[in-house]
């Protein structure tokens, strides 16, 4: 049992950097992505029994933080109602670069779409799952990765395209 | 033959097998705009991935590390402590309706088995005139706390003031509560509900590396810790107060 854990914990330290960029791509600055972070480990800890060792961990864990993320937006309107977003403007003074202001747009662009698109987007784009994996950790049918995929890209293309290897 | 822009893109991600992929290439070969639109999509594709390709170098936050090896006191950004009453976990959209049944985050409930000492340890209960005490086993607000809780308006304190008062609201409970920040060795926030005759201290949080927040009425939340926000979030029953409901609630005791 004490090696089990411990080669759990081996592991999640050596996906902690791919957990925190899912993580970036779901929240809108780092340091919710930090906290997200954080909570998945300590609920994947917690329930290191619903874990069958011949799967995968990094796709448990992106699916512990998926859900952890649906239960934090849930109040996430009202959090919006009572602070007022300090961190909105974090990522801003620093925009010196071409390859930051890269970032920043595609950022920008990643949060215009619906929720269940981004964690395709994420999952498949910048992860590099394949859709019959993205669809495991998002508990919906191949299919259904495959259409949220083609209108999230189809939205992110209106956004982004045209700067390159867009069409004319 | 006509290819469905999804089934460019599932080329476009190496997801056809080897039929299907045969089939759309030699529809490339007859369409050059088939090419562009594959390109395309490919394009898009690098360009979100190196959009957060940088995130893996980044160094992994200390805390992160803490929470795997399962650290006692790994709390997200702040120490925290819920006070008084064990804390109820439950989902955050079945909001208990009476004040003995303050419902809190899941990770609140975790952090809530840090000792009260590890956070309050510096000077709020051990200088000659503690902010937080112990009453029938609950902490409650004493001193300057106290003070700043019953007569201090957040839309008129001073900046310099030791305790600044945040939002305050009224919670799902009936009862008025007031979030606060403490000067000393560190900045402690926290939230203080008004029980008969005493400021019911019931969620404490450090921040590592706070900085003070000046008095400013949106900034004093905005600057809260995670914890506190939180538990505001999940306990307020409607709006925070603003300034003229505040002063009133003042002159009226905080009933």
């Amino acid at each position: 049992m004490g090696h089990a854990l411990e080669a759990v914990q081996r592991q999640l330290v050596e996906i902690l950097p791919r957990l925190r960029r899912f993580a970036r791509t779901l929240t809108r600055n780092s340091h919710d992505a930090d906290d997200l972070v954080q909570l998945a480990v300590e609920r994947a800890l917690s329930r290191l029994d619903q874990w069958r060792p011949d799967s995968r961990l990094d796709s448990w864990m992106f699916g512990i933080i998926r859900n952890a993320w649906i239960d934090e937006t849930r109040a996430q309107k009202r959090r919006n109602r009572l602070f007022t977003v300090a961190e909105a403007g974090e990522n801003v003074a620093d925009a010196a670069s071409e390859a930051h202001i890269q970032r920043l747009s595609v950022e920008a662009a990643l949060a215009q779409l619906p929720e269940e698109q981004r964690m395709v987007v994420a999952l498949v784009l910048v992860e590099g799952y394949a859709y019959k994996e993205a669809a495991a950790v998002l508990e919906v049918p191949i299919g259904t990765v495959t259409s949220r995929l083609a209108r999230a890209r189809e939205t992110l293309e209106a956004l982004l395209g045209g700067a390159e290897g867009g069409l004319p | 033959m006509s290819i469905p822009d999804e089934k460019l893109m599932a080329y476009a991600d190496g997801e056809l097998d080897a039929v299907e992929r045969a089939q759309v290439e030699a529809a490339i070969d007859a369409d050059p705009s088939l090419a562009r639109r594959v390109e395309k999509h490919r394009a898009l594709r690098s360009k979100v991935s190196s959009a957060y390709a940088s995130v893996l170098d980044e160094p992994v936050p200390e805390r992160l590390l803490n929470a795997v090896r399962g650290a006692p006191a790994a709390a997200r950004d702040d120490r925290v402590v819920a006070t008084g009453r064990a804390p109820v976990a439950r989902s955050r959209d079945r909001m208990g309706t009476r004040a003995a049944s303050w419902s809190w985050p899941q990770w609140l409930a975790i952090a809530a088995s840090v000792a009260v000492g590890v956070v309050v340890g510096r000077g709020v209960l051990t200088s000659p005139r503690p902010s937080i005490g112990t009453e029938s086993g609950k902490l409650v607000a004493q001193a300057a706390l106290d003070d700043a809780l019953t007569n201090q308006l957040a839309s008129e304190q001073s900046r310099s003031a030791p305790v600044q008062i945040g939002v305050s609201f009224r919670a799902k409970g009936g009862e008025l509560c007031r979030t606060f920040s403490i000067r000393q060795a560190d900045t402690l926030s926290g939230v203080a509900c008004r029980e008969a005759s005493s400021w019911s201290v019931r969620v404490l949080a450090r921040a590592e590396g706070a900085q003070t927040q000046p008095g400013n009425y949106q900034q004093a939340g905005s600057g809260m810790p995670a914890a506190v926000r939180a538990a505001v979030e999940a306990q307020i029953a409607d709006e925070p107060l603003d300034a003229a409901a505040e002063m009133a609630a003042q002159k009226n005791g905080w009933k």
